[in-house]
This record gives structure tokens, C-alpha cells and sequence, in this order.
């Protein structure tokens, strides 16, 4: 065993936390003489209490791994062909600002383009860049992860109530989530309640690790959340299980819902779920007469392609009926914090031109997350809250039209692509157009702790801090009340930097310094958490001493400040912000983007259903393959199918099996399960093989176990308010790979 | 005198293999050797009828160690703790422990000759402290102590709900529980 | 790396074979000295008693993970392993000094009574290195192909039908002073030979017809999984029924030829029981969990070592 001695001269214990998943859990880090000696879970920690998942665990592991990028990389050879200069950061900032300042001149600043990935970046320092160079065109992949729901359940209730009251609730609906393979924490206290009588209901097609614990599990067909969203309405509304107080105080539009959903009956939903009729009225039942209850978001419904929209919208009226909203033990409205200065007031969105503003990409189609329906809604909670939701990520280019920009030139030419923490070629959707655009864009950077098959294409790769390098606020998108913060527990290691000093340093070097005060990240987090009065000195004398700010939980807000973030200010069942925007004020029935029953055709040639997306420990998303102590618990990607489905197509356990839709064919490994219906396919995400040859064409084999291979994106499949793509309920043939057509070309 | 014992809640445990993880990583161990893998039973049954639990295996530091036994060298020893644990210096890697538990709690280590397992972190132990795997449960299905102690947590647990020991029929009297939620 | 835990091997299944052989060859030496008296085996049988069980004593030891450590084999009283490896020590001392009296050169060639007592101690050791592996495979609780007293049984078999072939390849080399004392030895030892069928179709139909089932599907193995030709083919008809036949014939090359094959029979027998152990009994979903593991030789393993 190791044996550290924790009790010599000279350590010091610092509150960090994991940077693996926007959880962040607490972790100590003993320093000494500015290296790490060891860490363990912070056991004072409010979201972990000490304990750390698998990827918690190789915090040190990745640190210092051969494999991450440490020094500003310049591409020598050919795009792709992995020969690289070693450059300093003031070189490769110079570069660049050169480089953005010719595309800006020729082309206007909306030619270039920021792509992000998961929360896991100071990206308020990013849209702050982005405005004061003057376009609009940042995006993620959020579309797919919260964002359109945060702003559909916005534009209903006035603010999103992410902040679910568990500890007095008495049922949670997990709606596509499965807390027991990506939010741990969030999974030990559903099962420490559920002991004490909380009814836990799964909404997934899979019998996940969370289903596996639940009371009721309901596996309806990938991608009909929607039908069941609206039987779940009809069931409530037409057996009188509403709170009709609530909704006779809180709510406008009752009356069109109720004869909006008369049609939407658990028969009619039965045959499009694939549930029966008694499981859907149970659902309800349990939901609506467990009072408090939680629906809890998920990312499945925000990845529905088409019907997302609706179905968040259906989603959210089933709060709003049942009195579950911002009463002890429900789902509450905290709004943002008056308190502290949130991500949206760093963002300088003043500063982006009403004229760039029109530019966004994708804002023509896609309106509630782009700057049309976003102005709206900051409108409205500027008003009541004071403050407006975050702008980066709420308010963002569509992901799929700019890469199609990239290859069309069409609205206009895209010519600049700045990567921060993502691998847009597994993370984004259609894979081999993402891929394309990556080879076509003309000047591409990559900040990234590894050569990432996107980092492999790029001109410059900047080296980026990670855990334990970095201090953290915690604030779920900048949109909560609350934050934790945490700090760094070392300086970066080599030449490594923050990705707000990468978006610091350009601006400087852009001429945008007076409005970069802060030198360190620590300045910038202190004055964002001076308001909040606790007199420090310093972010880091934050941390070590309060560590985190909870304000005091206060429910039914909207009694006290007269209603809610609404035009009417009222809840809006019937809502006029979407209306406005020109969408359906009430959940129209949208089918999956691909099904039997409306293209038959397609079904037959295709004949089952997939969902894509789901997370498995120990990776996040298209991260850790490069971990062996990770991979090697799972070291080759599985798809799920069902035995009775595999038996028709003489696949047994272990096989490699081709998955292929419309798009484009992927291999995992088949994985025989009960688990899963017959006729039901799930594939695993974020597949590359990091040990391959990384150079193009092979690029790590990231084409050939990616489920993005799959999935849609054309117009016709994303949703009308948002623009999130199509991950689940799609149609897929899968038959056996043999030795000989086991590769896939890039 | 202690005795210690693990409960393994398999009603918290979701199989994310986290204990695997921190066990390797603080013990510093090879690629390939791993003292304590979570298997998953399941899903057992017909769709949509089925159940799935999860088991996290380790030494079970059985009252009556059938590896200690075999060791010839006697370097597998037990402490009055219960705590069952191999003095590297003494072992000679001939095996016969690795073949002697019947839980595969024992693995060679190919690097240095020996045969290596899980001794509950017993460094840590002796200071008060927790099993690493015990500590990194962020579900708290594995709950350490000394079941001696009548107000232990594992005492509570071990005599309150029902728990169970694998092949307990084979005699080692494990001291390692598993509280299920069901049968398997 | 298929199976995380990795058990004993082929070194093992060598020492088993070696020491049985040589433990067979000193127990047979000691009784004929003691039923028929000095000079009936080869002095190169006796010899090659003692030395078989010092080459299984070697492959023991290379056996192990930290060879030059092996002497700590000594030091545990309650461990098995101690036990047979103290024996075979002794037996080896003793086989030596007993067929140090075949070589009359010797100064105490003629004491009688020193032989008696090696003879005896040839007896005692020889039985119990012959026994021994049976019991130590026995007493494998979690081995279900193993578990029980039936191992003795075979093994004990086994060791005598090796020693006795052996013997009768040393005395067609170099024969005994009384050449005609044993001459019963080839039909002892097919008789043995027809024991041990009959031992090995019982042990395996008791098992499988056995307590648990997973005693059962063990030993179903030998029958129709991965086993089976080699068990059948292998060991029962080319290692054990045919050098039955063999031995009946008269002619000492097709003895000659019988004793070998046994010899050869013995040898593949040791090798599969001893990988018969390498079924333990699974925990739940265990098996699943090892099957999905790397094997060791996957690409990710080997990238990003920088040491």
C-alpha cells in the first residue's frame, strides 16, 4: 500500500473539487511544495459528503498523464497529419488575434465561431470574447442538455424550478434520467429517501441502474415521451386529480388546456408509448395524488429531435396542474440570485450589436434559444427577478446549422472555429458532416487537455488547466441561488492554462482590455462574490472559510412578489411568450422523428427503435477512454439489445453488431438484456479509440462506435422552438460485423 | 478487541464501480489486479418483469480462512481484528491461497511474485480511519465497523435487517454482509 | 488475463506427476525389499525414485512467483503444502540412502537393518507423496471438480500405476540383480490401470449426478466441453486402456511401449485436473464480469506507457 503521511511539516489542505462533471464534488488536496501528495473526498462536502465516483477517483491519473497536452501546439504539416511545433502562448495568441482579426475584416466577426461542450469551463468569459469581438455565433451542444427546457419552462412559470425540494417530497418522477450512472449524489439521497417512502418512478426505455430501484419503471418507446406527457395531462386533468386551488390562484389558460387534451386519452397514447393504458393512468396517478412531488429533468426529452419542444412544454403543465411548484417538497421557482453577480451580468451581452444579434445562426428557424425568443424572456425576468437567465447557452447559435454554414457558406461564410472543452466529432450530432466541417473550416483551434480527433484537425492546440488546477464557482449555468465554490490546489502544471485567461489573453490581444480587469481567475470570482458581504480578502479565504453561500429556502416567492415572470404574470398553461414567438401556445402531438406508424416504408427497412445518449460509468460523455484504470472496467462499447430480438437475428451475447440508420453505421459489442423491450436498440455514446493512430484519416477510429454516426440533425427532425437535435426514437437495422467489414472508414 | 466487518447494502449499491476505482488507485496496484470487483446480476426475469441487483465482491476476512490454512509460509495471516492480510516479505507466490478462497479474493501479482488482496486498508485502520472503497461510496452502501461493538452501525444492520453470506454453507463464516432487497 | 484470478499451472501438474511417479517408485521398491528382498527392483528404478521426486520438487519451485524464496515452504505446520513438502524432502533422503545399497562399492551396503529402516521410510514418505496431491485437491471447498475424497483415490492410482510403469522402463534399461523377483509387475500394473478406469468413470458419474451443480457442470466438462477428447482419447484410451492391453502382452518392448504410454497417461491427467481447478465456484454474475474484462493484449493497454 501507499503510504502517505499526511501529518509531516509543510502540507497544506486545500478545498478543491473534481472537475470531471459539473457536479464537483468536494474534494481535499494535500499539497506540499506545490505538488499533490494525495486527495480524498471532502467528507464536509455538501454534494459528495467524501465519497467520489470512479472518475472522482484518477484525479491524479489524468493530472499528469503522458497523453494531455501541455505545451501550445502549432500544426507543421498537413491539417491532421499530427506534426507539431511546440510554440509559446504568447506566440500562439498572437497568431490567432491575427488570424480572427483578417477573418473579422474580410468576412465580418460572425465568420468566426465558438463551440463548447459541457459546463465544465468559465464560458461567461467566452460570450464576454465573443460579444466584444461582435458575433453572435457561440454555441454548445446544451440544445441537447437542459438549455430548451430551462427556457420552454421559462417562458411558462417565469423561471425554471430546477431546484427540486427532495427532502420533504413524497414521489419523484426521473423523466430520461438516470441519476445512477451521471448524477451519484443526486442517486444517494433518491435512495436514502425512497427507504423512508419516497415513490421513485422511472421514465426510461431502459432498465437502467436507476429503474432498477424504482417503484414504478415505465419503458415506453424511445422518443414517445410526448404521448405520454399528454396522457399523463388528460389522466390528471379528466379524473379531477388537479390542484384546483393552485391552478384558480396561479394559473391562466386552464379551460383551453383541459379541451386541448380531451383527445389525448391513455388509449390513444397506448399504441405510440407501447405502454398499456393502466400503466400510463398508474404514472399519473402515483404523480398526481403523491403530493409534493418532483418531476426531475432529464436530458432525454431534451433530445428528442422534433417533438422536444412540445414535449417539455406537456412536461412542465403537469407541475403546474398539480400544484407542485415552489411549495415545500415540490419543484421551486428560486429564480436567480439577487444576491451574487451571475454568469449572464459577466457575459457584456450589452455590448453584442442589435445588427450581430440578427446574425445569429439558426435564429431565423429556431427561436427560443437564440436571441429573438432569449431578449423576450430576459425581458421578462430582468423584470421580475432583476436578472436574466445566463446568454451562453441560452442564447446560442443552432450547433448543426453552423457546421452546415461551414460546408454551404450558406447564410453566409463560416471561416474560424474556436474548440473549448468538446470533441465536437463525438459529441455533436451527424457525425460525418461534423467531421467534414472540422476538415473544411478554414482556421481551427483547439483548447483541450488531450489530442482529441478534433485537436488532431486543428492549427493550434492550447493547453488547457484541469482538476485541481482551477478554482470553480458552482452555480449550475450561473442560474441558481446558491454557490459553491472551490479553489485551485496547485498552480497549472507546465504551460497549461485556464481557458478564461485563453479568452483573457485574445481579448488583450484584440484590443478589448479595458474590459478584462481581472488578472487572475480568483480576481474575477472574487468580485463576483463580493456582493454577497462576507468580507474576505480574497476568493480563496472564501473558500477556505464559508466554502459555499445557500440563502435561506423561501417558498410560494410568487405569493410575495405578486405572481409570476410571465406577460400575464400568471402561470401560463396557455402561453403567450411561445405564441408570440409563433409557436403553438399548448403541446401539440408531435410523433418521434422516425417511426412505424407515420413512414412505414422507412420502419421497413429500418425496423427498430433506437435511443442514443445515455451515459455509462466510469466515462463522461466522449471523455476517459484514455484512462486504463477506467477502461479497463469497460474497455469495448456495448449496445443493448433485447435476447428475443437478437435470437431473430442470430447475434449472441458478445458479438460485434453493426447499428446503421439513414445516416451512416456504427460497431459496438451486442449486450443480450431483459432490460430492454424487443425491438428496442441503445447504443452507447462518446465512443473513440484514443490508443489508434490519431492522425486523419484514422483520427482514433472516431467514426467507428460513435453513436453521433447516427443520429439527425436535418431541419426537418430538430424542434421548432429550440433546435435540438434527434438522439432518440429513431429507426435502425442491426446485424452481425464479421471480421472482415469490421472497420469503418473515416 | 474489534472485530471487523463490511455490510454491503446492494439496495444503495448502483455498480458504479467506484470502490474498484479507489481501491486500485490508493493501493497502487497493476492494470490487471483488482481486489474488489462489482458484478451485476440481471436483469433476471422477462421484459418488463425483471430485477437487477448488484454485488460488490471482496475478501470476505472470514473467521475461519480457508487461504490462511493453505499457506505454506505463513505469510497469510489473520489478526485478532479478524483481518486477514499477507506479509509480502514472507510469501513465496506459490498459490495455493489464490486456489484455496473460494471468493477470488487473491490475486498474483505478476510483477512481484507474490499474491496480494484486500486487508481492509488496515493502515488506515489502525489510524482511525476508513477502507478506502468504504470511504469513496458516495451511495453509502458499504458501511465498515466493528461488530463486537453492539452500537456499531454493522451490528445494527447485521442484526436488524436480513442479511446474507455468500457460501456461508462452505464453512469460512465470511464476515462480509450483504443486505439485499430481495433474493438472488 | 482472461480470469483475474489466476491459479496453478502447468509447472504444478509436472511436480504432481514427478513426485506421484517417484513416490509410486519408492513405495514399490520399499515393499518388494521387504516382501521379496534386496536386489528385485533396478537400482536405476531406486534411484530414479528419489530424483523423480526432486525434479517434481523443482518444477514445484519454479512453480512459485519468488523461486528463491521456496525454503519459506517450510514454515507453516498447519498448511498442507508444508506437510508434502517436508515429506518429499524425507522421501527423497530416504530414496537415496536406499538405493545407495543397490551399489555395492558402498561401506554400508551389507547393514541390513539401516536398509530395513529406509525401506520402511520409502514405504511411509512414498505413500504419502503418492497420496498427498489428492488431498490437497480435495480439501478445495470452491473447487467443484476437485472437492472430496475421491482425488486420493485417483491420485493414489495413478502414482502407483506410473511408479510401477517406470520401474519397468529402469529394470529394460538396467535390470534388477533377481530379474525374475518382479516379474509380476506388468500385470500389476494393468490390473492397477483397470482400477483406475473404473475409479475415473465413477468419480465423474458421481459427480455428475453430484450434490450441487456445479460439481455437475464440472464435470460435464470432461465429457462433452473442452476436455473431452483430450480426457477421453488422451488419458483413457491411448493413456490408460491401451497400455492396459499392452502390459498383458508378453515381450518387454510392448511392456516397454505400455509403460510409457501409461507414463504419458499419468502426465496428461495430472495437467487437466490440475486446470479443472481453474473452475471455482462463481460468485454471482462473476462470470459475466470476468468474460467482459481485457484479455491483455488490447491496444489500450499498451499505449501511453512511458516507463
Amino acid at each position: 500500500m501507499k503510504k502517505v503521511d499526511l501529518e509531516q511539516e509543510g502540507i497544506e489542505i486545500k478545498k478543491a473539487c473534481c472537475y470531471f462533471c459539473h457536479q464537483n464534488c468536494g474534494v481535499l488536496v494535500y499539497v506540499k511544495d506545490g505538488k499533490i501528495i494525495h486527495f480524498e473526498g471532502d467528507p464536509d462536502h455538501p454534494t459528495n459528503t467524501g465519497g467520489l465516483c470512479c472518475r472522482g477517483n484518477v484525479n491524479l491519473i489524468h493530472l499528469d498523464h503522458p497523453a494531455r497536452v501541455n505545451y501550445p501546439l502549432k500544426r507543421k504539416g498537413e491539417r491532421g497529419a499530427g506534426e507539431w511545433e511546440r510554440i509559446s502562448w504568447d506566440q500562439a495568441l498572437d497568431e490567432i488575434a491575427a488570424k480572427l482579426a483578417a477573418i473579422r475584416d474580410q468576412f465580418g466577426s460572425e465568420a468566426v465561431a465558438t463551440a463548447g461542450g459541457t459546463q465544465r469551463t468559465d464560458d461567461w468569459a467566452r460570450r464576454r470574447f465573443m460579444n466584444l469581438f461582435g458575433s453572435p455565433n457561440g454555441f454548445h451542444n446544451s440544445h441537447l442538455c437542459w438549455i430548451p427546457t430551462f427556457m420552454v419552462e421559462t417562458a411558462i412559470y417565469g423561471w425554471c424550478p430546477f431546484e427540486i425540494d427532495l427532502g420533504l417530497s413524497r414521489c419523484i418522477v426521473l423523466w430520461g434520467q438516470n441519476p445512477g450512472a451521471s448524477t451519484m449524489p443526486e442517486m444517494s439521497a433518491i435512495s436514502l429517501l425512497k427507504s423512508q417512502g419516497l415513490k421513485v418512478i422511472v421514465i426510461d426505455p431502459r432498465y437502467t441502474e436507476t429503474a432498477a430501484k424504482a417503484d414504478l419503471w415505465l419503458p415506453l418507446r424511445p422518443g414517445s415521451d410526448l404521448a405520454l406527457a399528454l396522457a399523463w395531462l388528460h389522466v390528471i386533468i379528466y379524473e379531477g386529480l388537479c390542484d384546483y386551488t393552485f391552478i384558480e390562484e396561479n394559473c391562466v389558460g386552464f379551460d383551453e388546456l383541459t379541451l386541448h387534451v380531451e383527445q389525448y386519452t391513455p388509449e390513444w397514447a397506448a399504441p405510440l408509448t407501447w405502454l398499456t393504458p393502466d400503466q400510463i393512468r398508474e404514472g399519473a396517478r402515483m404523480y398526481a395524488m403523491n403530493r409534493p412531488g418532483n418531476i426531475q429533468w432529464g436530458v432525454a426529452v431534451d433530445q428528442l429531435g422534433k417533438p422536444a419542444g412540445s414535449a417539455m412544454h406537456a412536461r412542465a403543465l403537469l407541475r403546474a396542474i398539480t400544484g407542485n411548484l415552489d411549495c415545500p417538497g415540490a419543484d421551486l421557482l428560486t429564480g436567480p440570485s439577487p444576491d451574487f453577480i451571475t454568469d449572464e451580468e459577466m457575459e457584456l451581452n450589452e455590448y453584442l450589436p442589435e445588427e450581430q444579434r440578427a446574425k445569429q445562426i439558426g435564429s431565423d428557424r429556431y427561436k427560443l434559444v437564440t436571441w429573438p425568443g432569449y431578449s423576450r424572456i430576459a425581458e421578462l425576468t430582468k423584470k421580475y427577478w432583476g436578472k436574466a437567465p445566463t446568454a451562453e447557452w441560452m442564447c446560442e447559435a443552432h450547433p448543426p446549422s453552423v457546421f452546415k454554414a461551414i460546408l454551404s457558406q450558406e447564410p453566409y461564410p463560416v471561416k474560424a472555429l474556436l474548440v473549448s472543452a468538446t470533441n465536437p466529432v463525438n459529441s455533436y450530432g451527424e457525425s460525418k458532416q461534423v467531421l467534414e466541417a472540422l476538415r473544411t473550416v478554414d482556421f481551427l483551434v483547439t483548447c483541450d487537455y488531450w489530442l482529441t480527433p478534433t485537436a488532431m484537425l486543428s492549427d493550434y492546440v492550447l493547453p488547457i488547466a484541469g482538476s485541481f488546477e482551477r478554482p470553480t464557482i458552482t452555480s449550475t449555468y450561473g442560474c441558481s441561488d446558491f454557490l459553491l465554490t472551490s479553489q485551485r490546489a496547485i498552480q497549472p502544471m507546465y504551460e497549461r492554462r485556464t481557458d478564461f485567461e485563453f479568452w483573457r489573453d485574445l481579448g488583450l490581444k484584440l484590443g478589448q482590455g479595458e474590459h478584462w480587469p481581472w488578472e487572475t481567475l480568483e480576481d474575477a470570482y472574487l468580485s463576483r462574490i463580493e456582493p454577497l458581504g462576507y468580507g474576505v480578502e480574497s476568493y480563496d479565504e472564501f473558500v477556505e472559510y464559508y466554502r459555499y453561500h445557500f440563502p435561506e429556502r423561501e417558498y410560494y416567492k410568487y405569493k410575495e412578489k405578486g405572481g409570476f415572470a410571465t406577460p400575464s404574470g400568471k402561470i401560463e398553461l396557455y402561453s403567450s411568450t411561445l405564441k408570440e414567438l409563433g409557436y403553438s401556445p399548448l403541446p401539440e402531438y408531435i410523433p418521434p422523428v422516425e417511426n412505424e406508424i407515420d413512414n412505414p416504408e422507412l420502419a421497413e427497412e429500418y425496423p427498430l427503435v433506437l435511443t442514443t445518449g445515455g451515459g455509462v460509468m466510469p466515462f463522461h460523455h466522449s471523455e476517459h477512454f484514455q484512462i486504463k484504470e477506467l477502461r479497463f472496467l469497460r474497455h469495448e462499447p456495448y449496445m443493448e439489445i433485447n435476447p428475443a430480438t437478437a435470437a431473430k437475428l442470430s447475434i449472441e451475447d458478445g458479438d460485434w453488431v453493426w447499428i446503421e440508420t439513414k445516416r451512416g453505421r456504427i460497431k459496438q459489442k451486442a449486450n443480450l438484456t431483459e432490460g430492454i423491450r424487443p425491438g428496442v436498440v441503445y447504443t452507447q455514446r462518446g465512443w473513440w479509440y484514443p490508443e489508434r493512430d490519431m492522425r486523419d484519416p484514422e483520427l482514433g477510429g472516431c467514426l467507428e462506435s460513435n453513436t453521433n454516426v447516427l443520429t439527425s440533425v436535418a431541419d426537418e427532425d430538430c424542434d421548432p422552438l429550440s433546435g435540438t437535435w434527434a438522439n432518440k426514437g429513431l429507426l435502425c437495422r442491426v446485424y452481425k460485423a464479421y471480421d472482415s467489414d469490421r472497420k469503418e472508414d473515416n | 478487541m474489534a472485530r471487523y466487518a463490511l455490510v454491503i447494502d446492494s439496495r444503495r449499491c448502483i455498480g458504479c464501480h467506484s470502490c474498484t476505482v479507489a481501491c486500485r488507485v490508493h493501493n497502487d496496484l497493476p492494470i490487471d489486479m483488482i481486489y474488489n470487483p462489482v458484478t451485476t446480476v440481471g436483469p433476471t426475469g422477462v421484459f418488463p418483469n425483471v430485477h437487477m441487483v448488484h454485488i460488490p465482491l471482496l475478501c470476505m476476512h472470514c473467521a475461519n480462512p480457508p487461504c490462511v490454512d493453505a499457506c505454506p509460509s505463513a505469510a497469510s495471516q489473520q489478526r485478532p481484528d479478524g483481518i486477514v492480510w499477507v506479509d509480502e516479505k514472507k510469501c513465496v507466490g506459490c498459490k495455493a491461497c489464490v486456489m484455496a478462497c473460494p471468493y477470488g479474493a487473491r490475486i498474483p501479482n505478476h510483477e512481484k511474485g507474490t499474491v496480494q488482496k484486500c486487508d481492509f486498508c488496515k493502515e488506515r485502520i489502525d489510524e482511525g480511519l476508513r477502507p478506502h472503497c468504504v470511504e469513496t461510496c458516495h451511495q453509502k452502501a458499504r458501511i465498515f465497523g466493528d461488530l463486537d461493538d453492539e452500537n456499531s452501525e454493522v451490528y445494527k444492520l447485521v442484526h436488524g435487517e436480513h442479511s446474507i453470506r455468500l457460501l456461508k454453507e462452505l464453512g469460512t463464516d465470511p464476515y462480509v454482509f450483504y443486505i439485499y432487497g430481495w433474493e438472488v | 488475463m482472461k480470469h483475474k484470478e489466476e491459479g496453478w499451472g502447468w509447472m504444478l501438474a509436472v511436480d504432481f506427476f514427478f513426485a506421484g511417479m517417484g513416490g509410486g517408485m519408492l513405495l514399490i521398491a520399499g515393499i518388494a525389499d521387504f516382501l521379496l528382498g534386496e536386489g528385485n527392483t533396478s537400482v536405476l528404478g531406486n534411484f530414479l525414485g528419489a530424483f523423480c521426486i526432486a525434479i517434481g520438487a523443482c518444477f514445484l519451485i519454479l512453480e512459485l512467483g519468488r523461486p528463491l524464496q521456496a525454503w519459506r515452504v517450510f514454515m507453516n505446520p498447519r498448511a498442507i503444502l508444508t506437510f508434502g513438502a517436508w515429506t518429499m524432502t524425507i522421501a527423497i533422503g530416504a530414496g537415496l540412502i536406499y538405493a545407495s545399497f543397490g551399489l555395492k562399492m558402498l561401506p554400508w551396503s551389507d547393514w541390513v537393518i539401516l536398509r530395513k529402516l529406509m525401506a520402511l521410510g520409502c514405504i511411509v514418505t512414498g505413500l504419502i507423496v503418492a497420496t498427498y496431491p489428492g488431498v490437497l485437491l480435495g480439501r478445495h471447498k470452491s473447487r467443484p471438480f476437485w472437492n472430496g475424497p475421491g482425488m486420493i483415490v485417483l491420485f493414489l492410482f495413478s502414482s502407483l500405476v506410473t511408479g510401477g510403469a517406470a520401474h519397468i522402463l529402469s529394470a529394460a534399461i538396467l535390470p534388477a540383480y533377481y530379474p525374475g523377483g518382479l516379474s509380476g509387475l506388468p500385470l500389476m500394473v494393468a490390473l492397477l490401470l483397470g482400477f483406475q478406469l473404473i475409479f475415473w468413470v465413477g468419480y465423474l458419474w458421481v459427480k455428475i449426478s453430484g450434490t450441487t451443480e456445479r460439481e455437475a457442470k464440472a464435470a460435464r466438462k470432461w465429457l462433452k466441453g473442452n476436455f473431452s477428447g483430450k480426457f477421453i482419447y488422451g488419458f483413457l484410451l491411448i493413456g490408460t486402456l491401451l497400455p492396459l492391453v499392452l502390459l498383458l502382452f508378453p515381450g518387454t518392448g510392448v511392456i516397454a511401449l505400455g509403460a510409457f504410454l501409461a507414463l504419458l497417461g499419468g502426465l496428461l491427467m495430472r495437467l487437466l485436473v490440475v486446470y479443472s481447478g481453474e473452475d471455482r465456484t462463481w460468485l454471482p454474475g462473476e462470470e459475466c464480469y470476468r468474460a467482459r474484462l481485457p484479455l491483455g493484449t488490447e491496444e489500450f493497454l499498451k499505449a501511453w506507457n512511458t516507463k
